[in-house]
């Protein structure tokens, strides 16, 4: 029942275009036939053409970090009357003590856009930045919450954003994927292309400790030599070419040999790729790498950039450890330090280049946390205390990508629970990101089961506030 | 008159002055405020729409948006107020407290509006379905058998089947290809049958097998074989959301699980009939059983409903159960009807004719049963399991972990009191030997817990029953459990039924009627999605190509007449799968090559006509072909290097290893224990995948980690056509996986065994491999490669030329 628009083959190409073409434009023909990571045209003006996804796994405090709450602040310790409602209340947050903020989150450059101290790098930049605060989502667990946060729903499997991406514009470069995703959690379908092609699908790249694991799976055979491998390679199209010319056509078999081919290239390519020991001691200290706290995502957020520059559509940077349940004035320090520098130097590194007026950056948590406290022993001191999930407002920021620099955009009632105003929706902030490469997100559909599907199912609305 | 005339001056000056303030001040604020989405200009979001008085008065999905003269009634104040976080309006921000007072007041003086009624407004009124209407569509209308058609070239047909095939190409001047190959037959009937290859001495045997029943008896020995039931049941695994993990939060293990995996091999081994088949999976529970192996089977069966996608660590309860019910909902749709049901929780079906009533409906009747229940830990839950009757071998399983459980506690005992005694001498020797104690009985403490925690001896299953108090469902305003609407009676899709609404037994839930109707042999859609289905397993397309969607926007059939004949055949003959295998499976139209001609050494004479005329070969001129699925590609390299194990079952998770679980011994404030696969059973890398533990979260431990790359569904997405991708990763995967290389290196090895020469080396292993003689042109190219490779060694260099052929697209297509 899927309908794909890529179903003629290779050889009716050639029939149909006999004449006419150089070799080149006919290979290009060939392969918009036969790729569907073929690189497309957006359907609208686009101010992006590539995304880079700064995923703050767990759930950062967007109060500690970007939306003081003064009611919150003066009440430290006290307790509050939450407008919490009572099937979303549980032991360990029935205290509903006010917790505040130990480390002053304050306006920055120009603009103004308030930022904590715990985040001295991306304060430096906030001129870069659109703060989004006021994003709302539907779940409070991390599973569901991130699921939405990826591909518009809480349960099932539905393609990710990345996917839709992929989908709608292609590759820029053919000996990668459209779609990376470095350092993804453990819900594979978080990248899933669920009902597209798969050739949407997010491909995970790991960057291990040990130099002889591969980043991406199954990239390289540390059994084999290249003499040996080439060996195999050849003798596999050999038989797939025989094979194929017994037969009048086959676009199945002819997509099989092509990507084969396709992988041998990105066996060639990757390496180089991902291969950050050539880059500059001072573009190494600008992200933090060799640094124990940065290092990880340092490499993470350098690479990110290198992708980008090479052609890759859609890529996911996952950086986790915001969970704080408990002690957060102990935790989130730790957090910030390790992100802080890396997410920051990314920003100023894609500018450098020319790069970050399209490419668009997003950083987000899959919710926030509460302005209350949580306490999960249930004896700790308050200053001990952490926060529980908060789906009903949290703090996203974009930069670059033709997004306004320099804004705020929404706020929230004086608990810092519900917005008020400049309300954003995950539905929104997906129809805004498609907005931006040029893509309708009421247009950008799939046929599966006999309905058309939309990453933001029936509901969206692009943020215009926010362009630029 | 007079009077009259008096007493309606006021009011009529009381209306001018309503229709005034209307104008000055509520018109504007709802064409700024509300028209982009709600109006005819806009767009009309919840069915709502503000341009016009009867606008408002018919409302949205809710209901009417006001009531005149009753702000507090009126769902268009609660909404703008902000009151209730699920219907904010609008929605970005609330409004300025000056504008919801104009609008409070305005509904106050009973919301005069002066406006005309929009003539548009009729059509998005709400009209419910049509069910009448919709029953026109063909797959609500009844199954009519049909005589099959008579055609020109008597010679062809095999069976039934072939003439309603060549009847239709008949019809439009076509002409079926040539048959395949004998060997090429084989692979694949062999594959389709049991997802595995033909081994060297089935092909010898059918090859050398000049008798007309050659082919008969192939398909009875495929038929008749345990892997017949293992392929069958992984297909209906792929409809049912299995796997061994319980939600995605956490890595929760179904301990359980495994019990419906191996009935469902069971009951396709053996042929269980489809309607019986049906009955059990729906309402096993509710059944009445003849022994307690039966009953058995009937809990295990109720998997179905309960062995799917759930967000088991949810705070907010109700929600959760009600998605849990949605996906059942959504499930029994899809697997057994063909049916969308999914989107009516929120709203009436777009395009097909099944409302919300119908919806909850079914609904109704899940919410009334136990799938559930919220465990000791924290916030979680887990789903529903049901004690099952013991057998006598339960028994003696209970006594022998009794025992070993006696041992270790008396062990630790032994150990217990030693360390006391050392206790008060001090010396090195003693300290070194007290720390040794107190390892040794941490670890029998684990090994305890363990034991005690996953005691065999009181059998469960992952099963249902009802709840103490079944009831109706109330319908829920787009899908919010806190917004409810009326309450549904409990029954079925009005769209496909026949009769009246059956009589559900008080005190019961209403599956069993539920089973029932969808085992009548008078269902229009049953039989056909599953006939189809099966079609679609051997032709690689269904007769109806959206399998899993008979509704109005799906494909229609192309042999509209064959399905109903065979869909009518199938409840004449038992509702028997195997038969109907069978019939399929001797058919001329299944021995049909796949294209010009499938393999080198059995080219055949063009059929570029069909080609041209029919790209899409929905006439059946030739055979489609299929990608072998993640299971086949893994366990037909196990079977070509002559290592696969026979037929397992049991637990997938190897939870039998302390090391594989945390979270044990169990505390107070214990989280739900959970698993991981640090440690895989040996036996697992030769058993069939089908056996493999499936996760929901990460990628498939071990070996198994090879259906990630080729398209193994997600447990989440229900499917019964698996897509077929082509993309680099798999080739990566090809040319590099470690898999790969020991398949190849085994099979190298059993090359070696024998004592031959690399003629007949090489003619075994492509036997092995592609089921087929190797060519001349082939065994020059492999000797080149043999003798390019020679530096490795002999047996590594047939290992690299094993490993490369199963890199082939011949080997990874069947044709």
């Amino acid at each position: 029942m899927n309908h794909s628009p890529f179903t003629t083959t290779r050889r009716s190409w050639l029939r149909q275009t006999s004449a006419g073409f150089g070799a080149m434009a006919l290979h290009g023909l060939l392969n918009a036939a036969s790729n569907p990571l073929a690189s497309r045209a957006p359907m609208l003006q686009s101010r992006a053409k590539r995304v880079i996804f700064l995923f703050m796994s767990g759930g950062p405090s967007q109060m500690d970090l970007f939306d003081p709450k003064p009611f919150i602040q003066q009440r430290h310790g006290k307790s509050v009357n939450a407008p919490l409602p009572e099937q979303h209340r549980h032991e360990s947050t029935d205290g509903l003590l006010a917790l505040g903020t130990e480390i002053p989150v304050r306006p920055r450059g120009q603009s103004g856009v308030t930022i904590s101290d715990l985040l001295p790098h991306t304060a430096a930049i906030a001129d870069e930045l659109c703060l989004l605060r006021a994003v709302h989502a539907d779940n409070n667990q991390h599973g569901p919450a991130a699921l939405q946060f990826h591909t518009g729903v809480t349960a099932e499997a539905r393609p990710s954003l990345g996917s839709w991406v992929s989908y709608g514009l292609g590759t820029e470069n053919q000996n990668l994927p459209a779609f990376l995703t470095i350092h993804p959690g453990i819900d594979t379908r978080n990248y899933s292309a669920s009902f597209l092609p798969a050739a949407h699908q997010g491909t995970p790249v790991t960057l291990s400790a040990k130099v002889s694991d591969p980043a991406i799976a199954f990239l390289t055979d540390p059994a084999s030599d290249e003499a040996s491998q080439r060996r195999r390679f050849d003798f596999i199209q050999r038989m797939n070419r025989r094979l194929l010319a017994h037969n009048d056509t086959d676009a199945r078999m002819e997509g099989m040999i092509h990507s084969l081919e396709t992988a041998f290239r990105m066996q060639a390519a990757t390496p180089d790729l991902v291969d950050l020991s050539k880059e500059t001691e001072a573009t190494k200290k600008l992200y933090g790498i060799g640094e124990k706290t940065t290092d990880k995502n340092g490499r993470a957020c350098l690479l990110a950039r290198r992708f980008s520059e090479a052609g890759v559509r859609f890529v996911q940077v996952t950086m986790d450890g915001w969970d704080h349940h408990g002690d957060m004035r102990g935790a989130l320090p730790k957090s910030c330090a390790a992100s802080d520098l890396p997410c920051a130097a990314l920003i100023r590194d894609l500018k450098s280049r020319g790069l970050l007026e399209d490419t668009l950056v997003v950083w987000s948590g899959e919710f926030g946390r509460t302005p209350w406290s949580q306490d999960l022993s249930r004896t700790a001191p308050i200053e001990k205390h952490g926060r529980e999930h908060q789906p009903e407002s949290f703090c996203a920021w974009m930069a670059g990508g033709g997004v306004k620099g320099g804004l705020m955009h929404g706020e929230t009632d004086e608990f810092g629970f519900r917005p008020v105003s400049g309300k954003v929706h995950l539905h929104d902030l997906h129809a805004t990101i498609l907005h931006l490469l040029g893509l309708d997100h009421e247009r950008l559909t799939w046929r599966h089961l006999g309905r058309d599907y939309r990453l933001t199912d029936v509901y969206g609305e692009v943020v215009k506030e926010i362009i630029a | 008159m007079k009077l009259t005339a008096l007493l309606l001056i006021p009011v009529a000056a009381c209306a001018a002055e309503g229709d005034a303030f209307f104008r000055e001040h509520v018109e504007p604020l709802l064409k700024q405020r509300c028209y982009e989405c709600h109006s005819h200009a806009g767009k009309i979001k919840g069915g709502l729409v503000l341009d016009s008085r009867s606008g408002w008065q018919a409302g949205g999905d809710s209901g009417p948006a006001m009531v005149a003269g009753a702000p507090e009634k009126s769902r268009l104040i609660e909404a703008v107020r902000y009151t209730n976080p699920d219907m904010e309006m609008p929605p970005k921000a609330k409004l300025p407290q000056s504008e919801i007072a104009v609008l409070e007041e305005w509904v106050k003086r009973g919301a005069p509006d002066p406006r005309d009624t929009v003539a548009e407004v009729k059509a998005v009124k709400k009209t419910g379905v049509d069910v009448e209407e919709g029953r026109k569509h063909w797959s609500y209308q009844p199954v009519r058998d049909a005589a099959p058609p008579a055609v020109h070239d008597q010679a062809w047909p095999l069976n039934e089947v072939d003439a309603f095939i060549l009847a239709k190409q008949e019809a439009v001047g076509l002409q079926p290809g040539p048959e395949a190959g004998a060997h090429a037959w084989l692979r694949r009937v062999t594959f389709d049958l049991t997802g595995l290859p033909p081994t060297e001495a089935e092909i010898a045997g059918f090859v050398a097998d000049r008798s007309p029943k050659a082919h008969e008896r192939v398909v009875d020995r495929l038929l008749s074989s345990k892997a017949y039931g293992e392929r069958w049941a992984r297909h209906w695994l792929d409809l049912v959301g299995y796997a061994e993990q319980i939600g995605t939060e956490g890595k929760v293990f179904a301990e359980h699980a495994w019990r419906y995996r191996d009935y469902l091999v069971e009951s396709f081994h053996h042929d269980k009939p489809f309607d019986r088949f049906i009955r059990e999976q729906l309402a096993g529970d509710l059944l009445p059983a003849a022994s307690p192996q039966e009953r058995r089977e009937n809990l295990i069966a109720t998997g179905f409903i309960v062995l799917g996608d759930v967000d088991i660590n949810a705070i907010d309860k109700l929600k959760m159960e009600h998605d849990f019910v949605d996906s059942q909902v959504s499930k029994v749709g899809t697997a057994f009807l063909g049916m969308t049901l999914g989107c009516v929780r929120c709203h009436d079906h777009k395009f097909d004719a099944i409302g919300q009533q119908d919806y909850y409906a079914l609904a109704g009747m899940f919410r009334s049963t136990q799938t559930t229940f919220k465990t000791r830990h924290g916030i979680w839950s887990n789903i529903q399991r049901v004690p099952l009757p013991e057998l006598e071998e339960d028994r003696e399983i209970a006594r022998l972990h009794e025992q070993k459980l006696a041992g270790w506690r008396l062990e630790k005992q032994k150990l217990e009191a030693e360390s006391k005694t050392l206790g008060g001498k001090a010396d090195a020797a003693g300290k070194k030997r007290i720390d040794q104690l107190k390892a040794e009985i941490t670890a029998l403490e684990l090994r305890i817990a363990h034991g005690e925690y996953f005691h065999p001896g009181k059998p469960q299953a992952i099963a249902v029953q009802d709840v103490a108090k079944p009831a109706d469902m109330r319908l829920t305003i787009r899908g919010n459990p806190y917004a409810l609407g009326d309450a549904m009676p409990r029954g079925l899709v009005r769209v496909a039924m026949w009769g009246p609404p059956p009589k559900i037994p008080a005190g019961q839930s209403g599956r069993l009627q539920l089973a029932d109707w969808i085992a009548d042999a008078r269902n229009p859609l049953t039989a056909r999605v599953a006939v189809n289905r099966i079609w679609q397993k051997l032709f690689g397309e269904g007769l109806v190509r959206s399998v899993d969607y008979f509704g109005t926007r799906g494909d229609t059939p192309s042999h509209p007449e064959l399905l109903d004949h065979l869909a009518h055949r199938f409840m004449k003959e038992g509702w028997s799968q195997k038969k109907l295998i069978r019939t399929l499976a001797l058919s001329r139209t299944y021995r049909l090559a796949s294209g010009n001609g499938d393999l080198p050494s059995s080219m055949a004479a063009g059929n570029h006509r069909s080609l041209e005329a029919d790209p899409e070969n929905k006439l059946l001129t030739r055979m489609n072909r299929q990608r072998l699925d993640a299971e086949s590609i893994r366990d037909a390299m196990l079977v070509a290097s002559g290592r696969l194990a026979a037929p397992s079952g049991g637990p997938g998770l190897p939870l039998e290893f302390p090391e594989n679980i945390s979270g044990l011994p169990l505390t107070e404030k214990s989280n739900h224990p959970q698993f991981s696969l640090k440690k895989e059973r040996e036996s697992q890398a030769v058993e069939r995948t089908l056996y493999l533990p499936v996760v929901r979260t990460g990628t498939q431990p071990g070996s198994a980690r090879l259906r990630d790359v080729f398209d193994f569904p997600q447990p989440a997405q229900l499917t019964s056509k698996r897509s077929e991708t082509t993309v680099p990763t798999q080739s990566l995967y090809l040319l590099n996986a470690d898999l790969i290389r020991e398949r190849g290196e085994d099979l190298a090895k059993t090359l070696f065994a024998i004592k031959e020469d690399d003629a007949a080396r090489l003619a075994r292993l492509w036997l092995r491999v592609l089921s087929r003689p190797v060519t001349a042109a082939e065994r020059e190219d492999a000797l080149a490669f043999l003798q390019a490779s020679h530096a490795a060694g002999e047996t590594q260099a047939w290992a690299e030329l094993a490993r490369a052929l199963f890199g082939t697209n011949e080997f990874l297509l069947r044709f």
